[in-house]
This record gives C-alpha cells, sequence and structure tokens, in this order.
C-alpha cells in the first residue's frame, strides 16, 4: 500500500500480515519444488521432509488467520483496506491448500520409489507442468506485493496452460496404460500427481483473482476470461488518458 | 536502564517540591489574612447593627410615625414611603431594563445601537447614585416645584434601569444558540421563540437580577435626598415630599436625640435584614437551575 | 480508477424517488466560499449520510436545506434546493412553514426549559388548533415513534432537562416528529451520547425512514456505514463522491473518497 495511514500502528499490522504471507508463499514454493526433486531423484528422505514440513504452512496459516481477525476486531478496516484483508484470508487458504498438494505429492513420491518400478515413465511432461505451476505460485505472490494487476490477469490465462497440459498429459497415460497394464498401477499414481499439479495450478489462479479483487474490488472469479482481459485493457487506456 | 534519570533527578526534585510547598504555605497565609480582614469589618457591622438596632426594635415600629424629638414614635411612615417607592421603582425600572436587554441580546446584538446603550448603560450603572439624584432634582423637582415621592421612584428606577439590562443581557447571551436554532428549526417566531424557550431558559437569572437591583435601592440615601427629600407623617401621596428609611436614618442618626438615634439603628436594622434576604433569595433562585 | 460496468457486481435496482434535489448549490460565510456548486439527489425514504472532516462543509449543507443559515447576516447561499420540485431558497412560502416542513436535530441535545409534554407540545401548537385530548394523543405518538414513550410516560410534567443526554436527544427527535415533517436533519446527533444511546438513535433512525427522509451528518464513518442508505463524501466545500454506502465502504470511486474511509487522511 503506497499512501501511510494516520496510524502509522496499523499500516504496520498491515504490513507485517502481508509480508507473513509472502512468507508463507515462499515456503509452500520451496514445498513444492522439493516434492518435485523427490520424484525426479527417486528420494524418499526429501519426500519425508516436504510432508513433515507442512505442519510449517499450516502453523502459519494458524498465525496469519489470527493477525487478520485482531486487525479486523481493532481497526474495522473499510474499502482498500477491507478488500486486502479478506484477500489476504483468501489466499492463505488457497496456499495452505497449494501446501496440502505439495505434501500429496511427495506422499504419492514415496509409493512410487518403494514399489521400486517407475523409473521408465515420462515424467519430463510433468516437471515442465509442475515448474510452471510454482512459478504462478510466486507470480501471483509478486503480484499481491505491487498489487500488479496485469500481472495477475496473465496468471489467470497461463492456468489454461497447465490445464491443457494435465489434460495432455491424461491421454498419454491412457495410451501407456493400453499398451502394458503392468504400468496401470503406477500411472495411476502419477495421475494423481497430475491432478496435484493442476491444483496448484488453480490455486495460483485463485491468488491472482485476489489480487484482481483488492485493486478492483470487483470479483473475478468464474467470469470469462475474455471478459476480464477486455476489462484490463479499457483500465489501462483510462490510465494513459 | 532508564536513561531519563541520572540518580540526581530525585534529589532535585525533593528540593523543588519543598520550595513550592514553602511558596504554597506563605500565599495561602497571605489570602487568609486578607479574608480575615474583610469579614472582620463585615462582622462589626453587622455586629453593631444587629447589638444597637435590635434593642430599638418594638411593636410600635411599624405602627407608629416618626416622632418629633425626645418623644415615643416608630417608622411606620418612613417604611411606606420606602415600599412605595421601591416598589413603583422596581416597576418602572425592571420592564424598561428587561426588554432592553433582550433588544441588546437577542435583536441587533452588534448593531450601532446597541453598541451604544451598551456604552451609555455601563456609564449609568457605575454613576454615583447622587449624580442621579441631582439630574432628577433638575428634570422633575425643579420643574414642578415641588419635592415628590414619585421623582424619587424615578431616580431610583434610573438605578434599576442599568442593573437589570446588564443581568438580562448577560444571562441571554449565555444561553446557547443551538437552544435558540432549535426553537426555530420547529417554525417558531422569533418572538415565541424569546419569549418561550431564552427568555424562559434565563428566568432565574433575570430575576435574580431584578432582586438585586432592589436590594440596591432599597437602601439608596442620595438620590432620595434631592428627590422624596422626607416627610414627618404618614401619607400616602406620591405628589408630595414623601417619608423614606434611608433619608431617615439620615438624618436621625445626625441628631442629638437619643430616640432618634434609637430610631436610626432600628431603621438600619431593618434594611439590612430586607437587603440580606433578598440576596438569600436571589442565591436560591439562581442556584435552583 | 475508473471501473467498467460490468465489473461490479451491483444490482441496479430502479432509483429511489427524489425528495431533495440540491442543484449549483453556493455557500458563503461573509466572503468565504464554504460549499462550491453542490449537485446532488436526497432520495425519499431513505437515510443520507454526509461524512468528511471537520470544515468540509457538511453541516452548512444541512443548515442551508431549512434554511437555518438565514438567522445570521453575513451567510447567504445561491443556487436551488428543490423540495418535491419546489425551490426553497427563492419559495415565497414563509420560513416558518419550510421548516415545519423540514425537521432538525442538533449535536447536543437542547430540550427546551419546559415540562417534557410542554416541550412536544411547543412546536405542534405553532401550527395547529388541537384540542387538549388530541394534543396529548400527539404527544404519545411522537413519543413512542421516538422510542421514548414506555420510559417517560409517568413524569411529562417533569422538566426536559431532567432526562438523560440520550432521552434528551430522543426527546429532541420527538419533537421534530411531532409536528410531522417531511424531512428530518440530523445533525451529529450522537456526538455527545454514549454507546448505548447511540445505539438506540442508530436503531431508531433505521424505524424512522419508513415514514420520514433522513439525512445525517456524523464524524463517525462507521456510523455513517451502520445507518445510511446512500453516503456523500465532501472536502474543502466540494462534493467530492456521492453513492450507495455499501459501494461507498468497499469499493469508493475516487481516491480521496478511499483514502479518507481507510484512515489515510492528513
Amino acid at each position: 500500500m503506497s499512501e501511510k495511514h494516520l496510524s502509522s500502528q496499523f499500516d504496520s499490522d498491515l504490513n507485517g500480515v502481508s509480508s507473513q504471507l509472502m512468507e508463507m508463499g515462499g515456503l509452500v514454493e520451496t514445498q513444492i519444488q522439493r516434492a518435485m526433486q523427490s520424484l525426479a531423484n527417486f528420494s524418499t528422505t526429501l519426500a519425508d521432509e516436504v510432508v513433515h514440513a507442512e505442519d510449517r504452512v499450516d502453523a502459519m496459516e494458524v498465525t496469519i488467520d489470527r493477525a487478520l481477525s485482531s486487525i479486523v476486531a481493532r481497526r474495522q478496516p473499510a474499502a482498500r483496506d477491507l478488500r486486502l484483508l479478506l484477500a489476504i484470508s483468501k489466499i492463505t487458504t488457497n496456499l495452505e491448500r497449494a501446501g496440502d498438494e505439495a505434501q500429496k505429492i511427495a506422499r504419492k513420491v514415496k509409493s512410487i520409489v518403494e514399489s521400486g518400478e517407475a523409473r521408465d515413465m515420462p515424467i519430463g511432461d510433468l516437471r515442465v507442468a509442475a515448474d510452471l505451476a510454482s512459478s504462478l505460485i510466486r507470480r501471483a505472490l509478486d503480484a499481491f506485493a505491487r498489487l500488479d494487476v496485469a500481472v495477475a490477469v496473465s496468471i489467470v490465462k497461463e492456468d489454461d496452460l497447465i490445464d491443457r497440459e494435465f489434460k495432455g498429459f491424461t491421454r498419454k497415460l491412457i495410451t501407456y496404460m493400453m499398451e502394458d497394464p503392468r504400468t496401470i498401477s503406477d500411472s495411476l499414481d502419477l495421475l494423481f500427481i497430475a491432478k496435484a499439479v493442476e491444483r496448484i495450478g488453480d490455486h495460483a489462479k485463485n491468488i491472482a483473482e485476489y489480487v484482481i479483487y483488492i485493486t478492483w474490488g470487483a470479483d473475478v472469479r468464474h467470469r470469462p476470461l475474455a471478459e476480464i482481459e477486455a476489462a484490463l485493457r479499457e483500465n489501462q487506456a483510462e490510465d494513459l488518458s | 536502564m532508564n536513561t531519563l534519570s541520572d540518580g540526581k533527578t530525585p534529589a532535585r526534585r525533593t528540593s523543588r517540591f519543598a520550595r513550592r510547598k514553602w511558596i504554597n504555605r506563605v500565599a495561602l497565609t497571605l489570602s487568609f489574612i486578607a479574608m480575615i480582614f474583610g469579614v472582620f469589618w463585615l462582622m462589626w457591622i453587622l455586629w453593631e447593627t444587629i447589638l444597637l438596632g435590635f434593642a430599638g426594635l418594638s411593636f410600635s415600629l411599624f405602627t407608629q410615625s416618626t416622632p418629633p424629638p425626645n418623644d415615643a414614635g416608630g417608622l411606620a411612615n418612613a417604611l411606606f414611603g420606602s415600599f412605595m417607592m421601591v416598589t413603583l421603582a422596581t416597576f418602572i425600572g425592571a420592564p424598561i431594563g428587561v426588554l432592553s436587554g433582550i433588544y441588546l441580546a437577542e435583536y441587533h446584538p452588534r448593531g450601532w445601537l446597541a453598541v451604544t446603550v451598551r456604552f451609555v448603560n455601563d456609564l449609568l450603572l457605575s454613576a454615583p447614585s447622587i449624580v442621579i439624584g441631582l439630574f432628577v432634582y433638575a428634570v422633575i423637582v425643579i420643574r414642578f416645584r415641588q419635592f415628590s415621592g414619585w421623582a424619587g421612584a424615578v431616580a431610583l428606577s434610573l438605578i434599576v434601569i442599568p442593573v437589570v439590562i446588564r443581568t438580562t443581557e448577560n444571562m441571554l447571551a449565555l444561553i446557547p444558540s443551538s437552544l435558540r436554532e432549535a426553537a426555530y428549526a420547529l417554525g417558531a417566531p422569533k418572538w415565541k421563540v424569546i419569549i418561550h424557550v431564552t427568555l424562559n431558559a434565563a428566568r432565574a437569572g433575570v430575576i435574580t437580577g431584578i432582586l438585586l437591583a432592589v436590594a440596591r435601592i432599597s437602601g439608596e440615601t442620595a438620590p432620595l435626598l434631592f428627590t422624596a427629600l422626607n416627610n414627618q407623617f404618614w401619607t400616602s401621596d406620591l405628589s408630595g415630599p414623601t417619608a423614606n428609611l434611608p433619608v431617615t436614618i439620615f438624618q436621625f442618626a445626625m441628631s442629638p436625640y437619643e430616640n432618634w438615634q434609637q430610631l436610626a439603628w432600628a431603621g438600619v436594622f431593618l434594611i439590612t435584614l430586607a437587603v440580606l434576604g433578598l440576596n438569600i433569595l436571589a442565591r436560591l433562585l439562581s442556584r435552583r437551575k | 480508477m475508473i471501473l467498467p460496468n460490468i465489473m461490479l457486481d451491483t444490482q441496479t435496482n430502479a432509483p429511489p424517488p427524489v425528495k431533495m434535489s440540491v442543484c449549483n448549490l453556493d455557500f458563503y460565510y461573509g466572503k468565504f466560499h464554504a460549499l462550491k456548486n453542490i449537485n446532488l439527489d436526497i432520495p425519499a425514504n431513505r437515510v443520507t449520510a454526509f461524512i468528511g472532516p471537520s470544515g468540509c462543509g457538511k453541516s452548512t449543507l444541512l443548515r442551508a436545506f431549512n434554511r437555518m443559515y438565514e438567522l445570521y447576516p453575513d451567510q447567504r447561499a445561491t443556487g436551488e434546493i428543490l423540495l418535491d420540485g419546489e425551490n426553497l431558497l427563492t419559495s415565497k412560502q414563509d420560513v416558518a412553514l419550510i421548516r415545519a416542513r423540514i425537521g432538525m436535530v442538533f449535536q447536543k441535545p437542547t430540550p427546551f426549559p419546559m415540562s417534557i409534554f410542554d416541550n412536544i407540545a411547543f412546536g405542534v401548537k405553532l401550527f395547529e388548533n388541537l384540542s387538549q385530548i388530541d394534543l396529548e394523543e400527539r404527544v404519545e405518538w411522537a413519543l413512542k415513534k421516538a422510542a421514548l414513550w414506555d420510559e417517560i410516560k409517568d413524569k411529562l410534567s417533569q422538566s426536559g432537562a431532567s432526562l438523560s443526554g440520550g432521552q434528551q436527544q430522543r426527546l429532541c427527535i420527538a419533537r421534530c416528529i411531532a409536528i410531522r415533517p417531511e424531512l428530518l436533519l440530523l445533525d451529529e446527533p450522537c456526538s455527545a451520547l454514549d454507546p448505548i444511546s447511540t445505539a438506540r438513535i442508530e436503531e431508531l433512525i433505521a424505524e424512522l425512514k419508513k415514514d420520514y427522509t433522513v439525512v445525517i451528518v456524523t464524524h463517525n464513518m462507521q456510523q455513517a456505514a451502520r445507518v445510511s442508505d446512500h453516503t456523500a463524501y465532501m472536502y474543502l466545500g466540494d462534493l467530492v463522491e456521492f453513492g450507495e454506502t455499501e459501494q461507498m465502504f468497499f469499493k469508493p470511486n475516487r481516491r480521496e473518497t478511499e483514502d479518507y474511509i481507510t484512515g489515510r487522511f492528513g
């Protein structure tokens, strides 16, 4: 937030909760990357670490929620402060869910490694998608930090890419399973991981939508992308003129 | 570590405090002495008045007229004359004063007329009463070639008017403008706002002002010396010289006759009592707010 | 930043009928230009709140509505204030009759120095010649409307000043209602009251808007958010923004409004 409140305590409360959110976002991002790394390296120790670190994500969610309710109770925020706090509350929920997905990936990696037969499965595509998903989370948080609507809109758009990637990957796995029914159980595990990656992308998209909500005050969930983009163009034209 | 205190602060504080306490005690003692000085004279006056006046009190005081030297009598004619003139002066002066006060506070408080009236009124308020007596003597007594109770009443009313104007204006000015606005906001016309709301709210103060004016004129001697003069006999006719308490006291107290002096003290006692009563009444009225 | 309309989710109902319409209103204290070209429509049977920092002109605007400023010779207004289409500023109607249509309650409670009953009867008797029974009925009706009857029905002959601050303020509201105005102007009616009395008055305002059009000036933004349907934000004699309260407190269109509402003003 650019301008200061009359109450500097209010400012530092808001800044505090925002930076806690960024910290939580960073943690979730690492979780996702490490989960995917454990898959690439077939490393159960790394996967174990991811599973355990999930507690920290949960704890951060609780801390942020407490800070939010304290600010609401003390300050009765309005307008953009109100939108910011509502959005932070929703964003933490989404981050926590994304963290859950990372944990699920790590669990699946453990079961794949323990079954010991998946080395020649096609995980390359999956890694690309997972990288995209974790970068979406990071960029969504960047957009939040700078309240950058243009970036947020581009994230909403890019989430479609992940969805498409997921569909392609599913098709690919189906052909695998049809060719060699022995891969079915590992393929299902991979499918599960792919679904988790797709979910992470969805959470990134939700976060981006809340960034738009903070700046525009408009709820763009469930709105067609074309409409959102049109609104963005109109706004940019407005700002230029 | 508290960086604000360097260890010496408590000592410095104590010495400052001791100094302040000492100054406080000196100032208190001085004001107490001043108070005693004032109250002492007041008490002495009251004591003498009661002592000498009380002895003179009797039933005949209220039934018989002023006697010749060394004869029995009372103050009935003087009391009645004073009562008549004070009442009359109040009935002339209070309405004029209240209405003028209303004009000053409610109509054009900053107009040239109000400013002038206020200035003249302040002059009148501080004018020596003997000047007023002389003025009425010149304007009425000389013109009609006759000392009269009427002239006395006029002189007294000239003392009532400025007091009442001043208190009425001040009391009305104390009424918050929001009260006035609230009445106007209901659509009330100005005269109704003044009568029902502002004057009503200031009523206790205005009546107090009138009572204080009455208290003041009931002891005035100078304005009556040149106007009502005095009269040894009972009369209810105000067109001739009229007996009154202050002038009677003045004459009797200066006389060599003991019974007259006795009556003068009794009169002083009665006036003091009346003024005291009026003041207490005014106090009660203004407190009941 | 102006949002494209499709992005705002506010359902646009048919606009409510307009009770009072202010057009090109300018107001001067002597040479000081206190209100600058104010234009707004006050909807009927709604609560409209004026907010803004001290000296922004919100009370001045309110006092222009019932021509209260005419009590002071150096104040004047130009422009139009239309009450049901009739310009109050140039109306040939007596100002007393205009004020009878527009009730006003002030910041500090202003009970008249008379009994509770007479406080209310005073205004009624200015305009109507009622029999004692009708008058008593009217007083009771007004006190009931102001949610005060049950508390004071046994002490109608006591002085109005004997009531508590909150009761006095409700008495003042009852006094206004008793002459059956069309519009109620409330000038910071709760600023001298404790939270419970304030809550009672706010409750009362919500009740009153069924029958009256209410305009309230308040320093307390939360109060404006709680009680009003429409909010006007004023600053230095300008009307900065006027809109539905929900929108004003969630996503005002103007940056200045948002800064004030979120406490970034200064």
